[in-house]
């Protein structure tokens, strides 16, 4: 049964954007003149959509993909570690954000040595800051840092 | 012709150009060596640092990581077993092996030579064939376009990675982020759910990041504690008398192979590597030395495989479909640079055309010598420990997605299309797919729109179109090609 959870909620997908499709406005008969309507398009994507994901589970039921094995921890706690950048992005600011997850990522893909991993967290984003802001002028979003940064 | 060698000449000419030129050759085989980060993540790392730049160099920028790294991942390829490009796994079989043999040198120097004449040999049929497809693209209406795409399109049913159905469901998936924001002809507003950031549409290079960089880092944190061997390696040599006799016909070979499935939209360097080595095979009077250390075996897989990023700019520059997930993010730096694909890029922006074809020939000669004589410093980059390097694209991630619009949205695009990308490939989904239905959505949509106008809504005149009509028919065997073919190998004896 697990095999089908992917085409599942591909198609549970596929039929949810058609359900929003539909949701959409019309427009006038004399804009869209001999065209199609902003509606259509999706939604004929999502038709084909449905049938690709029907071949796709008969090949899985005839032929059974080798089951795949969970993911290891680092793996997780990285993914959660974008989550942990949201967070802090939203609260602080975004280099902060970046230090602490560059930090904490290294400590978490095995580096011991805790001094290399507060260099790596540190210098890389400070070079690509000062890159950015005195050569491109980018301005980056407000926070703790840029508040301080731009006064 | 003489403006076209004139404007390619200028390269030479441009001291700034050639500097950016040689550290941008040096920076892609870095991105080459190191697994994982591939000329495509690096193209999509970097083009946030080209805004700046003039459109020719930014362009020469990302096609020079694209030669280069597609040349450099044969390095570990062969000193480490590892290919740091998926073009460079058929390099692998042999060049490692012959590595193994103490003849690391030699393997390399074969590998750099390979390379170099496949990827100016590409760049040769890139100049010649490229003008002459934008010739017949001035008459295309918007019927020919709509079938042109949908060929590029069904193409993904046999691009490298994944099953064809599986590609076909992330081409569409791709298609479909195309029509999030507002419809170009009604201007109705779809799938925003009230977020006006979206009005233009999903930003692609966000979503290239993503898709490339942040999903490998997701997926490289699986081989965190993997222990890699090395070999050792004596100086890269040029191949000798006798090599050249074994492989100049197999090079010749696999450079025609790899330019002709690199102009094919949707295939790239790592098809065209994988059938460069099985035809070198198939040809060879040595074929017990295959899998041994064999130099047809490396020369093949590299001709190939560099012969194919020439082929790949063909559809990119003529026709704005990307023969690549590399080129597809050299499509987007064409259209950041307000540099419009398509047959009159090559009337309107001539020279820029043949500065960009000039750069890249130029980027194959600087990989060929930086290959000769320090390829055993670069051997070594690919030692950095993952745990420095991902850390750091991490960063260049978030802050050259936010760079492009000065926009958080695009930042958390790339963190949400990164896990997205994540688990597609977990599930055997390809994400090159997605990529190239994203850029084609809109072309797709805006042509059958306007065939439909054009029409009165009878869409079946559209087949009635007699290039329109080849390019369906390409089309529908493009889609059935590889169960047909699947068919056919089940039934041979």
């Amino acid at each position: 049964m697990r095999l089908y959870i992917v085409p599942a909620v591909i198609a549970l997908a596929s039929v949810l954007v058609i359900w929003a499709s539909l949701q959409l406005e019309l427009s006038p008969p004399m804009i869209v003149g001999d065209s199609m309507q902003p509606r259509v398009f999706p939604i004929f994507l999502m038709v084909t959509n449905l049938v690709l994901i029907a071949v796709l589970t008969l090949q899985i039921h005839r032929t059974p993909p080798a089951p795949i094995a969970l993911e290891s921890f680092p793996t997780w706690a990285s993914m959660g570690l974008l989550a942990v950048f949201y967070g802090l992005t939203t609260l602080t600011d975004m280099f902060i954000a970046i230090s602490v997850v560059m930090f904490l990522m290294c400590l978490l893909w095995g580096e011991r040595r805790v001094h290399v991993a507060i260099a790596t967290a540190l210098v890389p984003p400070f070079a690509i800051f000062l890159l950015f802001d005195m050569v491109l002028r980018i301005r980056f979003p407000r926070g703790i840092l840029m508040n301080w940064y731009y006064g | 012709m003489t403006e076209a060698l004139q404007a390619m000449g200028s390269v030479v000419l441009d001291p700034y150009l050639l500097l950016l030129l040689l550290a941008t050759t040096v920076l892609g085989v870095v991105i080459g060596v190191l697994p994982g980060l591939g000329a495509t993540t690096g193209a999509a790392l970097l083009l946030p640092f080209t805004l700046t730049m003039q459109p020719v160099h930014a362009i020469a920028v990302l096609a020079t990581i694209y030669v280069s790294a597609t040349f450099a991942g044969s390095i570990t390829a062969i000193l480490i077993n590892t290919p740091g490009t998926p073009a460079a796994a058929a390099t692998t079989f042999d060049g490692y092996p012959l590595a193994q043999r103490g003849e690391a040198g030699r393997a390399l120097g074969i590998a750099v030579v390979s390379s170099t004449v496949g990827g100016i040999f590409s760049i040769i049929v890139l100049c010649i064939a490229a003008p002459m497809l934008a010739r017949v693209a001035y008459e295309f209406r918007p019927p020919e376009y709509f079938a042109l795409t949908l060929f590029g399109l069904s193409m993904l049913a046999s691009i490298s990675a994944g099953g064809a159905v599986r590609n076909l469901i992330g081409g569409i998936f791709g298609v479909w982020l195309a029509t999030i924001g507002s419809d170009r002809a009604t201007g109705i507003e779809r799938f925003m759910f009230g977020n006006y950031e979206l009005y233009e549409g999903l930003a692609f290079v966000p979503v290239m990041i993503g898709l490339f960089a942040m999903s490998e880092l997701l997926v490289q944190s699986k081989r965190v504690n993997q222990v890699i061997e090395t070999v050792t390696m004596n100086a890269v040599r040029l191949p000798s008398k006798e090599d050249y006799k074994r492989i100049w016909k197999t090079i010749l070979r696999s450079c025609g192979i790899g330019t002709f499935i690199g102009i094919l939209p949707a295939e790239g360097a790592t098809v065209a590597s994988m059938i460069g080595y099985s035809e070198a095979r198939r040809w060879s009077k040595h074929k017990e030395e295959f899998g041994k250390g064999s130099v047809e075996g490396i020369a093949g897989a590299e001709a190939a495989n560099n012969a194919a990023t020439g082929g790949a700019m063909v559809p990119t520059m003529v026709l704005g479909i990307p023969g690549s997930g590399t080129t597809a993010i050299i499509l987007v730096g064409l259209m950041v640079h307000g540099l419009r694909p398509g047959p009159y890029l090559f009337t309107e922006q001539v020279d820029t055309v043949y500065q960009i074809f000039g750069a890249m020939l130029v980027a194959n000669i600087m990989f060929l010598v930086l290959g000769l004589y320090a390829a055993k410093v670069f051997a070594r980059i690919s030692l950095v420990p993952s745990a420095i390097l991902w850390p750091i694209v991490f960063s260049l991630s978030v802050i050259g997605a936010y760079a492009l619009n000065s926009s958080l949205l695009d930042v958390w695009i790339v963190l949400i299309f990164g896990v997205v990308g994540f688990f597609a490939r977990r599930h055997g989904f390809a994400v090159a797919p997605i990529a190239v239905g994203l850029i084609l959505g809109e072309m797709v949509e805006t042509n059958l729109q306007n065939s439909l106008k054009m029409f009165e809504g009878k869409w079946w005149l559209i087949a009635m179109e007699p290039l329109a009509a080849l390019f369906l028919i390409l089309a529908f065997l493009g889609l059935c090609g590889p169960f047909l073919y699947q068919k056919l190998v089940k039934r041979a004896p």
